[in-house]
């Protein structure tokens, strides 16, 4: 095993191969930064360039591209509050507040270390679970992943409100956002639904327009009625020391990053997941570690916490993802189904074999999750101080390129003019939820796992009827759901109980 | 603001129950998902509506987990500025219908920079100019995403 590992980390630093994990890396960082295009459309552009590669290289290659995107993309999230990648969507939560704040190098500076943190978790989990997963995987049949996506929702709209009331908002952005996921042709039977005659609803709403629309255009607006840079008058935080602070911040609140992490690889393992759900899971963690209403009513207003969280979820969740793809030939995300072709393409067939013939190339795969992201991290934190100059550049001047970001962004998901008028919409109806304090994060949500819920839901009422709902995992996890709803009121109710003692 | 959020509810509870109503006519498969989200959300909006409209809600609330707006501008001014940027952002839309991305790229860069952001001549046409170079490198040249031309075009047969 020890010989595979060392055997694994040759594999990668090999000249040839490590050239192509840098190729790799530089692609992804790219690709990270642009808003719309996905590391997942990269992958697939990437994958005819394979074939004359040797697997060590094509995995270095691959990889090397694919864990940089999603540190990357927390960069455009924290400056501009636009989501360079769909799974970088919570980072601009509390990212872009901070750099309303004039702290955007602190966020940055967390936002890369804690998505190192992650990645080195992710990898570790990797290398570890890989033999002791499949149990794990097995038990969870459609049921119990309907109820763990559930409990996804269910995390981030209970903390939607610093009171009880908010939580209405909270729940009934959630609904709306899987209501809207509904949009277009229903899988099992191909009937089309709210299609409003249109063609291009078909297919749903893509998730890039969507989310682009919901994040980008109300942070614009704000950023126009203002009529000053990103971190407004305030004066220059010494950028250096701030991405030094953010860095600091990552260690001192090193077991929330610990955590975020290991709900990233848990989520990652769960086919279908992904990580749109893994980063928010994390924030409501974060969210959650929230001593009191009035610290949780901090989140959404620049809350390290509520960077650091995302950032690490979202970067383990890679080494998660991998763990079924590589074990069972199971891919964990649209991601990973495309990296399962690439396996193809070498001839190498996922399974047991990765465990026993192939485990070196297996173990060479957690180096290049690890590698990558240390020099990334690394290269990254050199130019950080430059980037967060951005926020002080006058709001006039870095409009126009940002909406550029956004609306380029956006074409990319079908190329069509409909994308824009998308982005519009939701645009609009993100700035008066805003505006009138509905949440956005449980809509996002909803939407992003609606398609995964009612397909669950489906098999599961079609495999087992109502039965489903008495198997033992799905009422643990029910158990475990009300605990998460409840969470918030015990809170209160602890923190009354305890104030005229300090009284 | 509070008329304001009470129309944004009554949109959101419209928005809902058509979907509902909709939904009840097709088969139990299509509407098994549809209605079971449906139907607690417009139950959720109608009481979050009757909170707002028996004054229950609290006022001031902050919702937890999400941003809020400046409230440093005068609102006359946020109000006219909020309109001027939407006022953009359709411009742009339409451009891009109109013309096509590669011609409303530069177009729109260079008149933003120019009309609403009051820079200098020479500065405006520089960044144009480059903001070009670096939309066709990147986007077209590299990335070789394929851009619709404009309406405007293929009216005039180009």
């Amino acid at each position: 095993m020890f010989d595979a590992f060392i055997e694994g980390l040759i594999l990668v630093l090999q000249w040839k191969a490590f050239s192509l994990m840098l190729v790799g890396m530089a692609l992804g960082f790219c690709v990270g930064l642009l808003p719309g295009i996905g590391g997942a459309a990269t992958l697939a552009l990437m994958i005819p360039f394979i074939f004359k590669m040797s697997p060590a290289e094509a995995f270095a290659f691959l990889l090397g591209m694919h864990s940089v995107a999603a540190t990357t993309g927390d960069i455009t999230s924290v400056l501009f509050g636009v989501p360079g990648e769909a799974i970088s969507a919570a980072t601009v939560v509390d990212g872009y507040p901070m750099a309303k704040k004039g702290e955007a190098g602190r966020a940055l500076g967390a936002a890369l270390m804690s998505s190192l943190l992650g990645a080195l978790i992710g990898a570790v989990a990797l290398a570890l679970a890989v033999p002791i997963v499949r149990p794990l995987v097995l038990t969870f049949g459609s049921p119990e992943l309907f109820m763990l996506s559930l409990i996804g929702i269910s995390c981030i709209t209970s903390l939607s409100g610093t009171t009880t009331r908010g939580q209405i908002k909270g729940f009934a952005m959630g609904l709306l956002g899987l209501l809207i996921s509904t949009i277009g042709q229903e899988r099992q039977s191909g009937s089309l639904r709210f299609d409003l005659g249109m063609m291009y609803l078909w297919d749903g709403l893509d998730f890039v327009p969507v989310l682009v629309g919901i994040f980008a255009i109300p942070e614009i607006i704000d950023l126009a009625v203002r009529g000053t840079s990103i971190a407004g008058d305030r004066p220059p935080e010494n950028l250096s020391s701030g991405v030094m602070e953010g860095v600091k911040d990552t260690f001192r609140h090193f077991w929330l990053v610990f955590r975020c992490s290991i709900i990233g690889v848990f989520v990652g393992i769960m086919p279908g997941a992904g990580g749109g759900v893994a980063q928010w899971m994390a924030y409501a963690h974060a969210v959650q570690s929230a001593t009191d209403s009035k610290e949780r009513g901090g989140f959404g207003k620049g809350d390290i916490r509520g960077v650091l969280g995302p950032g690490a979820a979202n970067n383990s969740k890679e080494g998660g993802e991998l763990i079924p793809t590589v074990a069972f030939g199971v891919p964990g995300s649209g991601a990973m189904a495309i990296l399962l072709s690439g396996f193809l393409i070498m001839g190498i067939m996922p399974g047991p074999e990765m465990l026993t013939k192939h485990l070196s190339l297996t173990f060479s795969m957690v180096w290049t999750l690890a590698i990558a992201n240390v020099i990334t991290v690394i290269l990254s934190l050199a130019v950080l101080d430059q980037l967060a100059k951005l926020t002080y550049v006058r709001g006039g001047l870095i409009i126009p390129f940002i909406l550029l970001l956004v609306f380029v962004g956006s074409y990319t998901a079908n190329g069509q003019i409909a994308d824009l008028i998308v982005t519009l919409i939701f645009g609009v109806l993100s700035y008066f939820m805003v505006l009138f304090g509905w949440p956005r994060p449980p809509f996002v949500l909803g939407f992003v796992l609606g398609k995964v819920i009612e397909t669950y839901l489906f098999i599961s009422m079609t495999r087992y009827g109502f039965s489903w709902l008495s198997h033992p995992i799905v009422v643990a996890l029910m158990i475990l759901m009300a605990i998460v709803i409840a969470y918030p009121y015990i809170q209160q109710r602890r923190q009354r109980s305890r104030e005229p003692i300090h009284a | 603001m509070r008329k304001g959020n009470l129309i944004f509810c009554i949109f959101l509870i419209a928005v809902s129950a058509y979907a509902v109503l909709t939904a009840t006519g097709w088969s139990f498969k299509t509407k098994l998902f549809p209605l079971a989200v449906g139907i607690p959300l417009v139950t959720l909006l109608v009481i979050q509506l009757l909170l707002m409209i028996g004054g229950k809600e609290e006022t001031g609330e902050s919702g937890a987990m999400d941003i809020d707006f400046t409230v440093d501008v005068p609102s006359e001014v946020a109000r006219q500025r909020v309109f001027g940027m939407f006022g953009w952002i359709v411009g742009f839309i339409a451009s891009v219908y109109l013309l096509g991305f590669p011609l409303t790229v530069p177009l729109f860069i260079f008149l933003y920079l120019k009309f609403q952001s009051n820079i200098g001549w020479l500065t405006t046409i520089a960044i144009t100019m480059v903001t070009w170079g670096c939309f066709y490198l990147l986007f077209q040249s590299l990335v070789h995403i394929q851009f619709e031309s404009g309406a405007l075009q293929t009216w005039l047969g180009m």
